[in-house]
């Protein structure tokens, strides 16, 4: 056909205008592209990190504070969250409570002058019934739900003093020493929804999903065991029972990370807390569910307190945060800058070269050649240096991505405590703060390809709509006197 | 040569065509710009061409050849008086209605030959015959045609870069040629050439002129080139000074 002959003509004997127009669509192009590519990653770096934080598909966790008064709201301090539970709930929860503050009777120690070690598990928050995880797990948007427990072993050694005297030295010869253990009940059912999971196991395995073999094994923190010298194999007891460390895991950043991981059913066993859970950890159907999820278990369970991953992105701090936030703001402003600088280039470009084609043009308005035809020549010339641009800048955009990949750049994630301080997202204790390296990565996809080449199209389509107007006026008698 | 009115749309553009002259310009003017800067290119012009006839359009510069070659060639309409073109009122007709007639009616060829630079000779001279929506084998072998007709024949995969001048303006003729113009309109087909290759394409001119017996206006600078047309119209000052009426080939020896 010979309009495309000569759109081609065009493209291809005028090599340096085609170039430069091309050129100045490909560089927006590309920053638009490796920008994308570049937000895809620090997307999936902090996703990465996130995962770390809330663990694997963990959308909300469920505790119940100890703290209930509220401070905030002077004159509601005696709306007793605890008011609407059955009597039998409120026992076991005072009961619960009251091992905090039990005070040693040191005649049930030993005879003064001999040397005790008492083993006391300790919860941070108070327990909800098992059957709650199933009513939390039935709710309307929970996809699954699964129970925790986390206590604090708390060791105090020493010599049995005189009866009434205070030991000299707490920490001292003579004295107590405490040393404090956190352990957590797994359900080896819910692997994947659980506190420790599968993923964070760095030696060793996982938990056996059958409960008999699962109630003999425990997890170890890789920490904890190397300040402790413990290997898989080695046994380590909890509450005086022994019990065969299968695996190492990886504390989680910012997540809840335990020293021991038990069997869910053998914790509570231990700790004579048969059917009680202190922390429920739940899946939402889907993301828009998670917010009407937290409020409908604030409903059901009185005193509950509901902390959902988004609530720790807030905690995210560091390059990666930093990153992000140049990745969201300053770098949608570049590629909207760059995208704009290409445009307006491809434009100037193309109203130059109508400009000095003028006579051209206007010789083809002399030979009868219609309006429509002299515009849809000038856009169609202009479309095909966009599509070239496109392509070029695609090949920009995956250059550009393909070295950001190469080099890698490490970005960092940092953790604060939280400053209410307490109690963590999921109840059991403080947030594990820490930093941690995310490698950046710049993937790329079709649809990023895609988006790039019709960006190009649509600067070309703009450019020649531009130049196509301009020849469209131009008066064939005037364009003929062009001296141009 | 091809055919000359091979296009049936062109014979029946007008069915008064044998009957009626080319041109008839009454009192026909062109004026640039208002108040002081207000130019007058040409003024109140009267003439008629007939059909097959053969003008020369000769004047000092700015006296007006161009302005009356772009009337003629409705690539502009005038500011007062009238233009017929066979027997219909160029100046009431729409951009689409002139570019309608230039396409069927009119032939052009330019000083500069303008050639569009980045087409070979076959494709300037298909980028003529391109808007009529002929079907592609017809419309190679009028280019084919034509070329062979300037005698360009081998040259007609050369860009125009890579011919010469007298080259590129017969590559302009074919082009102008191609549509069976009623009417070739030629603005200072030589002023560009040589003397040789100014003869030539005079020569092809006037030799198509007459064997297709299309209507012909040549602007010129040339007296000698003026002497081949059937008359010889004079401007000076944007006023016709002589040939508007009569043929006065006579008055060009003088």
């Amino acid at each position: 056909m010979f309009y495309v002959r000569y759109m081609l003509a065009e493209v291809r004997r005028r090599r340096g205008r085609t170039a430069l127009t091309a050129l100045g669509l490909a560089v927006g192009v590309g920053l638009v592209v490796m920008l994308g590519a570049l937000s895809k990653g620090l997307d999936e770096a902090q996703g990465e990190v996130l995962e770390r934080l809330t663990g694997v598909g963990t959308d909300l966790a469920v505790s119940r504070p100890l703290a209930v008064p509220n401070d905030d709201a002077p004159g509601t301090g005696s709306a007793d969250p605890f008011s609407g539970l059955s009597e039998e709930e409120q026992r076991q929860l005072e009961r619960e409570n009251g091992e905090h503050t039990a005070a040693f009777n040191y005649s049930d120690l030993g005879e003064p002058g001999e040397r005790f070690s008492e083993v006391s598990l300790l919860s941070s928050g108070l327990s909800f019934p098992a059957s709650a995880v199933a009513t939390i797990g039935a709710l309307p948007g929970a996809k699954d739900a699964a129970g925790g427990l986390t206590l604090t072993a708390l060791r105090v050694e020493g010599v049995v003093p005189e009866s009434g005297a205070a030991p000299l030295n707490p920490h001292g010869e003579g004295g107590f020493e405490f040393s404090e253990t956190s352990v957590s009940g797994v359900d080896v059912r819910k692997p994947g929804l659980a506190i420790v999971t599968p993923d964070q196991v760095t030696e060793g395995s996982y938990l056996a999903t059958a409960r008999d073999r699962a109630m003999g094994e425990a997890l170890v923190d890789l920490g904890y065991a190397r300040q402790n010298g413990i290997a898989v194999g080695d046994s380590v007891k909890v509450a005086g029972a022994g019990l065969e460390v299968v695996g190492l895991t990886r504390a989680p950043l910012g997540g809840d990370g335990s020293d021991v991981y038990v069997e869910l059913g053998r914790l509570q066993e231990l700790s004579g807390r048969h059917g009680r859970v202190n922390g429920v950890l739940v899946r939402a159907a889907s993301v828009d569910a998670v917010a009407g999820l937290a409020a409908e278990i604030d409903r059901q369970l009185p005193g509950a307190e509901v902390v959902t991953a988004a609530d720790l992105v807030d905690r995210v701090g560091g390059s990666l945060d930093d990153a992000d936030d140049l990745s969201s703001k300053l770098g949608t402003a570049l590629a909207a800058v760059a995208l704009a600088a290409a445009f307006l280039i491809a434009t100037l470009l193309t109203l130059s070269s109508v400009q000095k084609r003028t006579r051209e043009l206007g010789t083809l308005k002399a030979l009868g050649w219609r309006q429509r035809l002299v515009v849809r020549q000038v856009t169609g010339e202009s479309l095909v240096q966009g599509a070239l641009g496109g392509l070029l800048g695609a090949v920009i955009g995956i250059a550009g991505a393909t070295t950001i990949d190469a080099i890698g750049p490490t970005l960092e994630a940092s953790v604060e405590n939280p400053s209410s301080g307490g109690l963590g997202p999921f109840g059991q204790g403080g947030i594990t703060a820490g930093t941690t390296d995310v490698v950046l990565g710049a993937p790329l996809d079709v649809g990023l390809l895609v988006l790039a080449i019709g960006l190009a199209l649509a600067g070309g389509l703009l450019a020649g709509a531009a130049g196509g107007l301009r020849a469209a006026r131009l008066h064939p008698a005037e364009a003929l006197r062009s001296t141009e | 040569m091809t055919g000359r009115r091979a296009n049936t749309d062109t014979e029946t553009m007008s069915t008064e065509r044998d009957a009626t002259p080319s041109y008839e310009l009454e009192r026909a003017a062109r004026s640039f710009g208002e108040g002081s800067t207000r130019v007058v290119a040409l003024d109140a012009v009267t003439l008629t061409i007939e059909q097959g006839e053969f003008v020369a359009v000769v004047g000092p510069s700015g006296s007006g050849k161009t302005t009356l070659l772009q009337l003629l060639g409705a690539l502009d309409r005038p500011t007062g008086g009238s233009i017929r073109f066979e027997g219909q009122p160029l100046e009431h007709l729409g951009d689409r209605s002139l570019a309608e007639l230039r396409l069927r009616a009119l032939g052009f060829v330019f000083q500069q030959f303008n050639l569009i630079p980045t087409l070979t000779a076959a494709e300037n001279v298909e980028a003529g015959l391109t808007p009529l929506g002929m079907s592609a084998p017809k419309r190679r072998q009028a280019v084919d045609g034509q070329l062979a007709a300037v005698g360009l024949g081998p040259r007609a995969l050369h860009l125009p870069g890579q011919l010469s001048g007298g080259e590129q303006q017969r590559v302009a003729i074919a082009r102008a040629l191609a549509r069976a113009p009623r009417v070739v309109l030629a603005d200072e087909p030589t002023g560009n050439l040589d003397s040789r290759n100014g003869e030539m394409v005079i020569e092809l001119l006037a030799r198509l002129h007459r064997e297709l017996g299309i209507t012909l206006v040549l602007v010129t600078h040339d007296e000698w080139i003026a002497r081949r047309a059937g008359r010889v119209l004079r401007l000076a000052d944007g006023r016709l000074v002589s040939g508007g009426a009569t043929s006065l080939a006579e008055e060009v020896s003088q």
